[in-house]
């Protein structure tokens, strides 16, 4: 009998024993992980920093001033060009609705926007192959019948920006670079410019950055997106190849970079 | 206890009880006869207790502790490693930013290059190598680091991943890294003045980078907001930059101001320099013309001179002053640029820009009066803005006479351009004065205001400010749809103790929109040359006013004015003044251009709605 309880309390002692080495082990590793964790969020927070002085060195003003004079025939807008809100008729009752709603046409301004505002758009366009680089309407990617997320529309927004550097920019293997000198607005975007050249799992990686304030969850930035986007994409870009964007387009779109209807 | 005296002592008493019945000792029991066997024990119990006391003591402190530690310190050591908060910023130094949240400095990680001497093996040929790698290193100064007897040398900092890579790659014992930060302008030369630069340790020589070095490296997690918009510090800077070299000027100033809550929206002073490295230039281009700079401002001052001419009570815009005669006071004789040998009205005087009027009117007010005015308007100390460099004005003291008719046309008081244009901000705006800032007013917070001027003063002050474009010296100044106001000058410098003719400051203050004024832009062009196309004038109206007028073409779009028409009835209801004074403006346009219904009458079913600002 006492024997057994010696045993009993030595197999306990020893079972609680080997339970907590193998936690403060787990603890350690854990540790370990976390450590490495921070040093990356360091290197990451380090690298957007870079990001963020490289942004706004390339948009600084006398830099674009200088592009849009060799790119893009606008000039300075002038006061005859602005017209007061009330002076355009209200649209008659029984006119039919706008055709198609242009969700990618006024983005915020993104060096307005928060620093990590920038890394969606590198997430969502991600899974695009270059090839694309028309601006897809949004009916032509959508495949029929297809269950389509409520984030879609943002992500398409988001694709509709095509993935061209500015002649300027050391170009990387991207066909669209080839193209003549003609810019299209969106792609003065330079964050796009390097986005892809970089790996893949750079993605997967930064996602978990993605503010939410976008409307949508988080774990979706990266999920629904290779679902979604590569099969209509080489479509849609084999449907419209030569798309190039109206003066006014450019215009609208240049003006909302600028914030200046803000 | 007391012994009796006849109590022997010792232990043969004990054998003898009852003996000493008078003495107060009380023997033991006698069945317990205290042997040393007795004592023994006893102490030896008294002794175990003492030790079971102490060991229960020292335990039980080591069990209290025990379950402190283990029950109630929550599990243990503290963690070694606590989750990095992601909104936490790496550098030791705020960022800066401009008020659309464009960054115009930030601090950048970078490997800087030391080495400890005393852990070189061969100074030789580690310098060898170490120039190898780096070439811009000169091999004897490396080599004296090197060799001498300090345990910490600079070898050289703030390295590019490529050079960091390659001096790493040599593997020279004794020589290793630091993480250091580096200042970055993004925004370079654009905003050099404002922002400042910062030394090579990162603490602020010049500029917002000074004023605020404690704010910046106390919160480095918060960037700092400052008020300046970098699209209209562009459009300044080219625009004057363009000025300057079509005039072969010796450098310029700008400010555009927001007369509404004191917010310095751009502010170029010319020449600048490249924060990035401004060591070894030409100490003029450190100079900021727009705060530190003091002149006399000239013309321009007439604005404050009209104002106090009205704020007085005692002139209307319809008297007229002699501006025919030359003012002799002392040996001094105060003539007019365009001597028109009449009287003129004060509006006059001021579209003209005279002298004299200016005298006449300052001679009706008295000294003492523009004395408590000017100082009023903040001439008699440093602006307050937040920039270390901070002109103090030149005031006459003692204010004689010579002095005030002198200051009714500005000279003989300097003041820095910001001097000018806040002081001119609140007497347009209805009056208010602002304290100019380069931080963002947070939305919603009260702004502190002084009221300097009344309404009606303010409300003539615009109407003055419209006649002069309209009809007077800045004409080249207009902008259709942004009913541009203003005031020009021209002040000759003084070399020594005499003025040049040929030197001079030319400047224009314009305002827009004049029928509620938000925002000023002025311009200021030191030494400006008359050129061919401008007849070989090099005034004011000629060189400033042309450039406030194509800076407020491009910045009203950025700045959301809406455009209007100078003509329509409301707003020559707020601007409209003639050369005899008056402010109706139907009396004096012919019937035939008699008002009109608006044009907006046809579509007036419509609901209107205003337009966002």
């Amino acid at each position: 009998m006492k024997g057994k309880t010696w045993l009993f309390w030595g197999g306990l002692i020893a079972a609680a024993g080997g339970v907590l080495f193998q936690t403060s082990y787990d603890v350690q590793d854990l540790e370990e992980k976390l450590a490495g964790l921070n040093r990356k969020i360091i290197l990451e927070q380090e690298s957007i920093q870079v990001l963020k002085a490289e942004w706004s060195y390339l948009n600084d003003p006398s830099k674009l001033e200088a592009l849009a004079h060799a790119y893009l025939p606008l000039q300075p807008t002038e006061a005859r060009q602005f017209l007061a809100l009330e002076m355009i008729p209200m649209r008659p009752a029984d006119a039919p609705p706008p055709a198609a709603t242009t969700p990618g046409l006024a983005p915020l301004p993104p060096m307005v926007r928060a620093p990590g505002a920038a890394v969606p758009q590198v997430a969502a366009r991600m899974p695009v192959p270059a090839a694309s680089t028309g601006i897809v309407p949004v009916s032509a990617t959508l495949p029929a019948g297809a269950a389509i997320p409520k984030t879609v529309p943002m992500a398409k927004a988001l694709e509709r920006a095509p993935v061209v550097v500015p002649a300027a920019l050391p170009a990387p293997a991207d066909p669209s670079a080839a193209r003549p000198a003609r810019i299209k607005p969106a792609a003065l975007v330079p964050g796009a410019a390097r986005a892809p050249s970089e790996p893949a799992p750079a993605a997967g990686r930064m996602a978990p950055n993605v503010p939410t304030a976008l409307n949508r969850p988080t774990e979706l930035a990266s999920r629904p997106m290779p679902v979604a986007a590569p099969t209509p994409a080489p479509k849609a870009a084999a449907a419209q190849p030569s798309y190039q964007p109206k003066p006014t387009d450019s215009l609208g779109l240049l003006v909302a970079r600028l914030g200046a209807n803000r | 206890m007391t012994i009796p005296p006849h109590d022997q002592g010792g232990p043969a008493g004990y054998g003898q009880p009852g003996a000493s019945t008078g003495s107060s000792y009380v023997p033991p029991p006698a069945h317990k006869p205290r042997t040393s066997l007795t004592v023994a024990l006893e102490q030896s119990r008294y002794r175990l207790m003492v030790t079971a006391a102490v060991v229960t003591a020292v335990f039980g402190a080591i069990g209290v502790k025990l379950s402190l530690a283990t029950l109630f310190a929550g599990g243990g050591e503290p963690r070694q490693h606590v989750a990095l908060e992601l909104d936490n910023t790496t550098s030791n130094r705020a960022d800066i930013i401009d008020r659309n949240g464009n960054l115009l400095a930030t601090s950048l990680v970078t490997q800087s290059l030391y080495a400890d001497p005393k852990l070189v093996s061969r100074p030789e040929e580690a310098a060898q190598k170490l120039v190898s790698a780096l070439p811009e290193l000169d091999y004897k100064e490396v080599l004296g680091k090197l060799s001498g007897d300090r345990r910490f040398v600079w070898l050289k900092r703030n390295l590019t991943p490529k050079q960091q890579a390659a001096v790493h790659r040599l593997g020279i014992p004794g020589v290793s890294f630091e993480r250091e930060e580096r200042r970055f302008y993004p925004a370079g030369p654009l905003t050099s003045h404002i922002v400042g630069f910062t030394g090579i340790d990162n603490n602020g020589l010049a500029g917002m980078e000074q004023g605020f070095n404690k704010r910046l490296t106390a919160e480095p997690g918060t960037p700092l907001q400052l008020s300046v918009d970098l699209r209209l510090q562009h459009v300044l800077k080219k625009e004057l930059a363009a000025t300057v070299q079509e005039f072969s000027a010796i450098g310029a100033a700008g400010i555009i101001f927001d007369v509404r809550n004191g917010e310095v929206m751009a502010m170029v002073s010319l020449p600048d320099f490249d924060p990035q490295d401004p060591t070894g230039l030409d100490p003029d281009t450190l100079f900021n013309r727009a705060t530190l700079g003091v002149y006399e401002m000239g013309s321009t001052f007439k604005i404050f001179n009209s104002a106090l001419a009205f704020d007085s009570g005692k002139i209307r815009v319809s008297d007229a002053f002699d501006a025919a005669h030359p003012i002799k006071i002392g040996r001094f004789t105060i003539n007019d640029y365009h001597n028109l040998h009449r009287a003129l009205t004060v509006a006059e005087v001021f579209q003209h820009s005279s002298n004299l009027g200016s005298v006449r009117m300052v001679q009706q007010i008295g000294i003492a009066a523009q004395k408590s005015f000017m100082t009023k308007m903040g001439f008699t100390k440093p602006t307050g803005l937040e920039l270390p460099e901070n002109g103090w004005p030149l005031v006459p003291n003692p204010w004689r006479e010579v002095n005030s008719y002198t200051i009714s046309f500005g000279h003989g008081i300097s003041v820095s351009p910001m001097h000018t244009v806040a002081a001119a901000a609140s007497v347009i705006n209805g009056g208010q004065f602002h304290t100019p800032t380069l931080l963002r007013r947070q939305p919603g917070a009260e702004i502190p205001t002084e009221q300097v001027v009344s309404r009606q003063t303010s409300d003539m002050m615009r109407r003055m400010f419209r006649f002069v474009v309209a009809d007077g010296t800045g004409k080249s100044a207009d902008v259709k749809g942004y009913v541009v106001g203003g005031k020009t000058g021209t002040a000759d410098k003084q070399k020594g103790r005499h003025y040049q003719k040929n030197s001079r400051m030319s400047s224009f203050l314009g305002a827009f929109p004049m029928q509620d004024p938000r925002y000023i832009v002025y311009v200021l062009v030191d030494e400006p040359k008359a050129t061919a196309k401008t007849y070989g004038y090099a005034t004011g109206g000629w060189v400033a006013a042309p450039a406030v007028g194509r800076i407020i073409k491009q910045v009203g779009p950025l700045l959301n004015v809406p455009t209007v028409d100078e003509n329509a009835p409301e707003i020559l209801n707020s601007t409209y003044l003639n050369a005899a004074g008056s402010t109706n403006w139907q009396q004096s346009l012919p019937p035939v251009t008699a008002p009109t219904p608006p044009k907006g009458s046809t579509v007036a079913s419509f609901p209107t709605q205003t337009k966002p600002r």
